[in-house]
């Protein structure tokens, strides 16, 4: 019984998250989507107020064989849920993507590098940079460039004597001006944090023998620092002032970063030359991030960069960037419904032979109600109706507990080959998801009951009555 | 017979089917007049045609040649689309497995055949509640088929037959699933349909017994009409 | 017992429409089922640590994606073994990338070229499965490593991959370098891999000394450094016989004085595609965990509605087969037997004929995930076919032949008169 509150009190904060984000403007951008749901919506009230037999008639039938009822929504449900599941992992993904660039922004790589992983910047190249027209300034008047250098950190995870070792890849960014790069990509710190010192270092407790060591000073992302805790006893996510082992060094927590969504949650940063000397990048960054003077100018700016003559340079405005890194999510979604569609289609096989079998146990009433002057249109629409109504409680019954699932964590990988991130992403169930869910249930129900249907409707008078 | 108008009126109906190349006649060149108010039985063994002739009158089957004329409408050359608007307003059916939706209570089955004509919920519920109350079945509103006895499943069966008001009664074997008490009461009950309501019945029926309450009786052989017996006593 | 079975066929075959309605569901589910099963099971095969022919990744220590100066290439392939005690692999490999485009101006995918640049004569007996080939493709392939060994420039690109690039066995071409940026190298094509090789048609081999060869002139003309080019090397794979030779190998290559910027680890093979599959593991989870018993759960739920159905239609026969001496055993027996038959034969079909779809007409699940393009169904999964059909009949139809084998005579007869 316990159970029962605990349910409730999770299934309120994501059901009023789903709630508070439901957009009615942007039922007007996915219009197939809306219009299709739309339209099983209008069908299912047509077939109930046009069709002259009572809704009751085909509500009790489902109840009196409640067995196969009970069933057939289980299935109904399970399949939904998979879907709302899966689309709600797959948004996210995609959530990450999309929060990642910053309008405004354009990222500079060397030429022929498309992603930071193989770009490799000279440090004087920056110079080539800044002199640019359309850059915006901060306060100071100094224009606002932030300078990086990205590695993935192949770190070994601390397991007990005895047990095989493991390791994970960490995304590490070294960063010149951690307050500049920190409003170029829209991050703030949580309370209690501060970014690292001009240094990047410092003494900390701990060292062999009880003398003091030198650690590294980093700022983690939210998602990030709940991954590396998730290894030691307890698991909690690490905290500011805490140490961790990273690439043989000590590092320290000084800083989390608030949680945006964006691919950043999945980050550690630090100060560039301490990024730079421990991974073999001393005299290069992977990228500049630069703000344009203009959101708009953005994407003019990224060109003038790309095809300047004097420096030898790729750039994209940042949300380009971050969309070439979708292509994992494209993958999974197209995973999803070749998933989805085969099981959908094992339930319309399903929902056939309950059609049918409520068919030929209802011949009697066909002839009835054909009898009585129902015409063969009301018969179809009958038995429609029922498969319809069954399909429509299930998905929403699926939908509803969809919703438990917003929110929910994950890591997955963004990017392709040899540029893959990994990600901890937070399932986005959106109106259009759940949309979906109850779009394929209807239609299974539409496509398992119009045959049967049809057949009840082909049935001639006087045989039924027979 | 009375000097009445007739209601319903048979001429020249071939019906017949093909088996293969060949061709089964179950009616031959029939004809028969129903006046209005007349309680007629048709009787006549297994295969005679009797149900055939009841279903064409009634507009459940077309013939195959000739006419059936109701009530001065012609029905036997209306689509099925027609016939079935026509059925709900001119003819209730009596049936010997009575014919209920097992799923819709007493009152709901009663109801079915008045949700298709123009009629508001209160018309409906009074037409219902009247005709229940003239099969004696007041007391059993919500109760559902398989609940009830046949004999008041059958009275059930015969609330829903006049709840439209219809210019025609026909039942085929209403009593052939009965036991006697029951039987009698039920064909006490069509009589007073037919006395008391000058209500129009046809009836199939094996039952020597039961044909003895219809004012007529035409024996049916092998497709044609070969006898008449008329009961005085009975008709009005 | 023989007659059972025929009366499981009679009725069957009776409600054709039902039996064959519920064996197109199984058919489809289980056919997801075996598609999930196939891209997990060799992602398991992948990461399972074998226990000999040990293959061994020796990699930068502490970065992705790892690189490795030239300098380490002739020590790690003895597996850095200085005295006569210490051991030395099988059997090595070095591993570098070169990819490049055909077209600079046009950077799409047909254009893109990513090459495994090794010692050719290495591929066949240290790259996965390539031992697996018949004769007459390995003796094919051996003269491909043959023509690499003679030709610097030639290379043997994947059939599908060569297909993408739209080019032929002879022809030419030039790339003009990415990862090694303006390092343009020019190759021919000499043969294709095996069509056998399924997992090898879009790969390319070229031979290492060649990329090696085209740093050393690029940088020596034009008077600079290539980007990139001091650590060239990707990692260096080694084959050894056991896992204590393998431990001895490691403790060997960490103990090395020659390794230290950069330092190097030294893994199994499958530990390493582990930490590069980490990303995944969720989502991995996911399918094993969730995806795969959901459409199990709905299979056995399609199954039972339908056995169910069946069973509630028969009551009636139940009883008079009762009538006529029936144990509740021998009904319950028909039930079961009955699904067990759809699900087996359906699942199997299913299973199997997605074993040929996939591995026979359509080259593997076209499923990118990490470095895999593509996947290919085992011949374990028609084993996968039988139990799943087979236990969801079962699960499905245990309780419609339990209340048909409760069937109590007198309740259908009083009913019926």
């Amino acid at each position: 019984m316990s159970a029962l509150p605990l349910l409730l009190s999770t299934g309120v904060t994501p059901l009023l998250a789903v709630v508070r984000r439901f957009d009615p403007a942007r039922i007007s951008e996915h219009p197939l989507l809306f219009g299709a749901l739309g339209a099983m919506v209008l069908l299912i009230l047509c077939l109930a107020f046009v069709g002259k037999v009572p809704l009751a008639y085909n509500l009790r039938n489902l109840m009196v064989r409640w067995t196969t009822t009970l069933l057939m929504l289980v299935a109904f449900f399970v399949v939904v849920l998979l879907l709302v599941g899966m689309l709600a992992f797959v948004n996210g993904l995609e959530a990450l993507t999309n929060n990642s660039g910053q309008p405004g922004n354009v990222v500079v790589f060397s030429s022929g590098a498309n992603d930071e992983g193989f770009s490799n910047l000279a440090l004087t190249e920056v110079s080539n940079v800044e002199r640019m027209e359309g850059i915006a300034a901060d306060e100071s008047g100094q224009r606002i460039v932030s300078k990086e250098v990205f590695v993935i950190v192949n770190r070994e995870i601390p397991t007990p004597k005895g047990a095989p070792s493991r390791r994970q890849f960490v995304q590490l960014r070294g960063i010149e001006d951690p307050q500049l790069a920190g409003f170029v990509h829209g991050l703030k710190l949580k309370e209690g944090g501060q970014w690292f010192s001009e240094a990047g270092v410092e003494e900390s407790a701990g060292g062999a023998e009880g003398q003091p060591q030198v650690v590294r000073q980093c700022v983690l992302g939210n998602g990030i620092a709940g991954e590396l805790g998730k290894d030691r006893p307890g698991g909690q996510p690490l905290g500011v002032g805490e140490l961790f082992e990273m690439a043989d060094r000590s590092w320290k927590v000084v800083g989390i970063l608030d949680s945006t969504g964006s691919t950043f949650d999945s980050e550690v940063w630090a100060k560039r030359q301490i990024v730079g000397e421990g991974f073999g990048k001393e005299s290069s960054y992977s990228s500049f991030v630069i703000r344009a003077a203009d959101v708009n100018q953005a994407a003019t700016l990224a060109k003038s960069l790309k095809d300047s003559k004097e420096v030898a340079l790729n750039a994209m405005t940042e949300q380009d960037y971050f969309q070439t890194l979708s292509e994992t999510s494209r993958t999974l979604l197209y995973a999803v419904w070749i998933v989805v569609m085969f099981v959908a289609l094992g339930g319309v096989f399903g929902v056939m032979n309950t059609m049918f079998a409520a068919i030929s146990q209802r011949i009697k009433d066909i002839g009835v109600l054909r009898m009585l002057g129902y015409s063969r249109k009301d018969v179809l629409m009958s038995f429609l109706l029922e498969s319809l109504v069954l399909s429509l409680l299930g998905g929403l019954l699926g939908c509803a507990l969809g919703l438990l699932l917003d929110g929910l964590t994950a890591k997955s990988t963004v990017g392709g080959q040899g540029a893959a991130k990994t990600v901890v992403l937070q399932f986005v169930v959106s109106q259009e998801v759940l949309a979906t869910g109850l779009l394929l249930s209807l239609l299974m129900g539409l496509i398992g009951g119009l045959l049967p249907a049809l057949r009840a409707m082909r049935m001639k008078l006087l045989e039924t009555l027979r | 017979m009375s000097e009445r108008e007739v209601i319903v009126r048979v001429r020249g109906v071939h019906k017949y089917f093909s088996r293969g190349s060949e061709r089964v006649d179950v009616l031959q060149d029939l004809n028969l007049d129903v006046p209005q108010g007349e309680f007629l039985a048709l009787m006549g063994p297994s295969g005679s045609g009797k149900t055939t002739l009841l279903n064409l009158i009634a507009g459940l089957d077309t013939p195959s040649e000739g006419r059936v004329e109701v009530a001065d409408q012609l029905i036997s050359n209306m689509s099925e689309a027609q016939l079935a608007t026509w059925r709900t307003r001119n003819v209730g059916f009596i049936f010997q497995f009575y014919h209920l939706l097992p799923v819709l209570t007493a009152y709901e089955n009663v109801e079915l055949p008045l949700l298709l004509l123009p009629m508001t919920a209160a018309q409906r519920k009074e037409q219902v509640l009247t005709a229940l109350e003239l099969v004696g079945l007041s007391g059993r509103l919500n109760h559902r088929p398989g609940q009830l006895s046949g004999g008041q499943q059958q009275r059930v069966g015969i609330a829903r037959a006049i709840a439209t008001d219809p210019t025609l009664i026909v039942a085929d074997e209403p009593t052939g699933d009965l036991d006697s008490k029951s039987a009698e009461e039920i064909l006490n009950l069509l009589g007073v349909l037919q006395k008391e309501l000058d209500k129009t019945i046809i009836m199939v029926t094996h039952d020597p017994k039961a044909a003895e309450r219809a004012g007529r009786t035409l024996h049916l052989e092998k497709g044609r009409l070969v006898h008449e017996q008329v009961r005085q006593a009975h008709s009005a | 017992m023989f007659h059972f079975v025929g009366l499981i066929f009679k009725n069957l075959r009776r409600n054709l429409l039902r039996t064959i309605l519920t064996a197109l569901g199984t058919m489809a589910l289980v056919f997801v089922v075996t598609m999930v099963w196939s891209v997990l099971d060799f992602i398991n095969s992948q990461t399972a640590e074998k226990s000999n022919d040990f293959k061994v990744l020796v990699t930068e220590k502490n970065k992705a994606p790892s690189r490795l100066p030239r300098a380490y290439r002739s020590s790690l392939q003895e597996g850095a073994a200085r005295g006569p005690d210490d051991v030395k692999p099988v059997d090595y490999m070095t591993w570098a990338f070169y990819g490049g485009t055909l077209d600079p101006t046009k950077m799409s995918r047909e254009n893109f070229l990513f090459l495994i640049a090794c010692e050719p004569e290495k591929a066949p007996t240290m790259l996965d499965d390539l031992d697996q080939l018949g004769p007459a493709d390995m003796a094919r392939l051996n003269a491909g490593v043959a023509k690499m060994k003679k030709q610097a420039n030639a290379v043997i690109i994947g059939p599908e991959q060569l297909k993408t690039m739209n080019k032929k066995v002879g022809e030419r071409f030039t790339l003009n370098g990415l990862i090694f940026k303006d390092l343009n190298l020019e190759f021919e094509i000499v043969d294709t891999f095996p069509e056998a090789a399924q997992r090898y048609g879009q790969t390319s081999l070229m031979n290492l000394d060649y990329l090696l060869q085209g740093i050393d002139e690029y940088e020596s003309k034009n008077k600079k450094k290539l980007a990139n080019a001091d650590d060239p090397i990707a990692f260096i794979m080694l084959k050894v016989k056991n896992k204590s030779d393998y431990e001895r190998l490691s403790a060997q290559i960490a103990n090395s004085p020659l390794y230290t910027s950069p330092a190097v680890r030294c893994e199994s093979a499958s530990s390493a595609v582990s930490t590069f599959l980490e990303g995944w593991k969720d989502i991995f989870w996911g399918m094993k965990f969730i995806l795969i018993p959901a459409i199990v759960i709905t299979l056995a739920l399609v199954i039972a509605v339908a056995i169910s159905i069946g069973v509630r239609e028969r009551r009636q026969e139940i009883a008079v087969l009762k009538v006529l001496g029936f144990r509740p055993g021998h009904i319950m027996f028909l039930v079961l037997g009955e699904a067990l038959l759809i699900g087996i034969l359906a699942g199997v079909l299913s299973s199997a004929g997605s074993y040929l779809l996939f591995n026979k007409v359509l080259g593997g699940i076209a499923l990118p995930i990490a470095w895999f393009q593509r996947f290919f169904i085992p011949q374990g999964a028609i084993l996968l076919g039988f139990l799943i059909g087979a236990g969801t009949a079962l699960a499905g139809s245990l309780i419609p032949a339990w209340s048909a084998r409760s069937v109590r005579v007198a309740d259908v007869f009083s009913k019926v008169t």
